[in-house]
């Protein structure tokens, strides 16, 4: 008897807080898969940016192409770290070492291209489409125990480098329009790849991940705002470097920037509607666009009025742009965080640009990784907001789960199956102390 | 007065206009339509024309609003070095020949090149022919950069001579020297002045530039007879002929196209560039009844190809493209929000 009561004491001091947790969170953009899902999608995304970029400044001999390269390195040195959080430290030199071979020969084959070496440039260039591609294809099946199957991941890794190749060729041939637009698939793509790599590295760590999932409508959201809120700082520091540089290539990443202005759009019209999303093109496109592209201007001419003007208008764009957000969330997002939030984002832009004019490219391409990986940060803050400004459309309903049922309903259904046990327990509870007394 | 008073001066008054107008070629201009006017005169209202458009230039350029429109950064900042515009560097290093041959086809000319100098008088040499011109030694050779300077006869004391017909050359005929090599360098003619005998702006003809110009020389406008000089110097004006491939980029100024992809995106009027280093920039303009336009901007080339309109899901636009002689293409095709 003795033991039963124990039991159910400890039942009772435990199942309350479990069941007010769940109760009180709802669907979340937080969890831990999301949170892997985004870490990779940071990690390869950058990685992607930054592939194309040192093979297309190779080829322009641009003065920044060793900062470049570095940080190049350094990202992949973050992926490494990254894959050994989860597979220690022998996985991530297994990694390390396919990895390695990829980041070197991606400016390799634009080196070759440039000096017409074609035989270099076809090695390189079989290197990055068919090996590399198997063997981390291989590795990434292993590592997950198959979750991630060792063709899938090649075939992706392959599409990937396609991506990147077709970038840096279309950018030789000066068909612009082609770069811009493969860059813009090839962006998209890595965030297929991080979300079928965290999808099976969650599956297999179950425990580790707290059984939540990464392909969840909150974390979906979180990641589809994240591609959108790094995609754009990307866009937008590369057309600031080519405009200053009066590139042949800068109306094109204006034209790109011009496209993902209508994705953000429309991403944001399918939350809150047709009107929302004409005020945020708007506020987005008059002292933010407008105006990062001002400060250009400004620079060129030498002319420091100009670039206050242009700072004062992406201060009222950041007013502007918070206000729009944490009304659109209903307060979720508080207007104050909002607009810092903003606001640090064009500080970023600012200084990127800053230290490229100052020629200071170690630090240009340091406030590159920072200012692209703060737009993380603003993809999950926001994403958050709107899940919990609308926990029912973010709710996973059972119906929606995949057939090869890999976990359970994470939020719904335990909170049922909690409420009920905790509703038995008290009762039981009370039964015990009745008879107990009796 | 009777009848016969007023028919007398009318008569006398209409005889008295025939004369007037006869003696000033009000009919020879009539007819002709100025075909065969006198010398000077066609050549004087050439000149005017081609004034201030051509020997004015740099002053032009003080007051020129297409530079108060639009910025052009200088090319020596660009950082791609790529972009930079170089010349042709054999052009650009081209000293000029000795020219040893003259050849006008516009006007039958084809003829020798004597040397000449200055003359005690301080005047400019001229051959002892009339058949034969003389090329101002001291003057640039042709083909390299500045003036350069060729004078002929244009009639004697017997009739005709070599530059007889050179006030007939029209803008665009080209004018060809060659040395004794047989190297040819081709002008084209660009203006055609008359100035008094004593009053040329010799800077101009003999001075520094940095064009390539070949002037040629010859006398026009009344004879004096007391003096034995004519009254005027007629300089035509030309400069060398551009090599291949800039003549081909001239052609495609010329066919300045007007910019793809106009669209209306929120506060955002974009347009795609067009590609020619020639064009300095863009003029946006805007209209509310989709009939009457007025421009609204001035965008650089250099400046992101876009304007920001809060109201522009109100308005219909069309951008043109402007070059740096102030050329502006056709219309885009007008467009408005989706």
């Amino acid at each position: 008897m003795k033991k039963v009561f124990a039991l159910t004491m400890a039942f009772l001091l435990l199942v309350p807080s479990v069941s007010m947790a769940q109760t009180n969170s709802g669907p979340t953009a937080k969890t831990p898969a999301a949170d892997l899902r985004a870490t990779l999608s940071q990690l390869l995304s950058n990685h992607f940016v930054y592939q194309t970029i040192s093979m297309t400044k190779t080829y322009d001999g641009a003065k920044d192409v060793e900062a470049v390269n570095e940080a190049l390195e350094r990202n992949a040195n973050d992926l490494k770290k990254a894959i050994e959080s989860i597979y220690g430290k022998e996985g991530a030199e297994q990694f390390e070492k396919i990895f390695d071979s990829q980041y070197e020969n991606t400016p390799g084959l634009a080196e070759a291209v440039k000096n017409g070496n074609k035989e270099a440039a076809e090695q390189a260039k079989q290197q990055l489409t068919q090996e590399f591609p198997k063997e981390l294809g291989n590795f990434l099946s292993e590592a997950t125990g198959g979750n991630l199957p060792a063709d899938t991941a090649e075939k992706v890794l392959r599409a990937h480098e396609q991506d990147v190749q077709d970038v840096f060729n279309a950018y030789v041939d000066g068909d612009y329009k082609k770069a811009y637009q493969t860059f813009r698939t090839g962006f998209d793509r890595m965030f297929d790849i991080s979300k079928a790599l965290s999808g099976a590295i969650v599956t297999q760590n179950k425990e580790q991940f707290n059984h939540t999932m990464v392909d969840t409508k909150a974390a979906d959201l979180r990641s589809s705002l994240n591609q959108l809120a790094s995609e754009h700082f990307a866009l937008a520091t590369l057309e600031m470097q080519k405009g200053f540089d009066q590139a042949e290539d800068y109306d094109f990443v204006t034209w790109a920037e011009d496209q993902q202005t209508a994705d953000f759009k429309s991403a944001i019209q399918s939350i809150y509607g047709e009107e929302a999303a004409d005020q945020f093109e708007k506020v987005w496109q008059k002292d933010h666009i407008a105006a990062q592209s001002q400060v250009v201007a400004a620079t060129l001419q030498d002319n420091k009025e100009e670039r206050e003007q242009a700072e004062e208008r992406l201060q009222d764009f950041s007013q502007e742009f918070g206000m729009f957000l944490s009304q659109a969330t209903d307060g979720e997002l508080p207007e104050d965080r909002a607009k810092e939030t903003v606001w640090m984002h064009e500080e970023d832009v600012l200084m990127t640009f800053d230290h490229y004019v100052n020629e200071d490219y170690a630090s240009t391409y340091k406030s590159f990784d920072k200012g692209f990986a703060y737009m993380y940060n603003v993809g999950e803050t926001l994403s958050e907001a709107i899940v919990k400004q609308m926990p029912d459309t973010y709710k996973m309903m059972p119906s929606e789960m995949p057939d090869t049922g890999l976990g359970t309903s994470e939020q719904t259904g335990s909170t049922w199956i909690w409420v009920t046990f905790l509703s038995l327990a008290l009762l039981s509870g009370g039964v015990l102390a009745t008879r107990k007394r009796a | 007065m009777g009848m016969k008073w007023k028919t007398y001066f009318g008569i006398v008054g209409i005889a008295f206009l025939l004369l007037l107008g006869y003696e000033n070629n009000v009919f020879a201009n009539l007819l002709n339509q100025g075909e065969q006017m006198k010398q000077g005169e066609e050549v004087e209202q050439v000149a005017s024309l081609e004034e201030s458009t051509y020997l004015n230039e740099e002053e032009d350029q003080m007051n020129d609003p297409l530079a108060q429109e639009f910025t052009v950064l200088n090319q020596t900042e660009n950082m791609n070095s790529s972009n930079v515009n170089t010349d042709d560097p054999e052009e650009r290093k081209d000293e000029g020949i000795v020219p040893t041959h003259l050849s006008i086809p516009a006007i039958d000319v084809d003829t020798q090149i004597e040397k000449v100098g200055i003359l005690d008088n301080g005047q400019m040499g001229v051959p002892d022919s009339t058949k034969t011109v003389g090329w101002f030694e001291p003057s640039t050779k042709p083909g390299n950069t500045g003036n350069s300077v060729i004078a002929g006869h244009v009639d004697s004391y017997k009739g005709p001579a070599v530059f007889f017909y050179l006030k007939d050359l029209e803008k665009g005929d080209e004018v060809t020297v060659t040395d004794k090599d047989g190297e040819k360098r081709t002008y084209i003619v660009k203006a055609l002045e008359s100035y008094p005998y004593d009053n040329s702006p010799i800077e101009e003809i003999f001075g520094t530039t940095d064009k390539k110009r070949l002037n040629l020389i010859t006398c026009t406008g009344t004879f004096d007879q007391e003096t034995n000089n004519h009254l005027e110097r007629l300089v035509v004006y030309t400069e060398l002929k551009e090599t291949e491939q800039q003549t081909k980029e001239k052609q495609v100024e010329k066919e300045l196209e007007a910019p793809q992809k106009v669209e209306v995106n929120g506060t955002f009027v974009t347009w795609h560039a067009v590609r020619d280093k020639d064009v300095i920039g863009y003029r946006v303009y805007r209209s509310a009844d989709g009939e009457t336009f007025e421009k609204v901007a001035s965008v650089s080339s250099f400046e992101r190809k876009n304007y920001t309109d809060p109201d522009a899901s109100e308005y219909t636009y069309y951008v043109t493209a402007v070059d740096e002689n102030g050329n502006e293409s056709e219309p885009s095709k007008k467009a408005t929000a989706n």
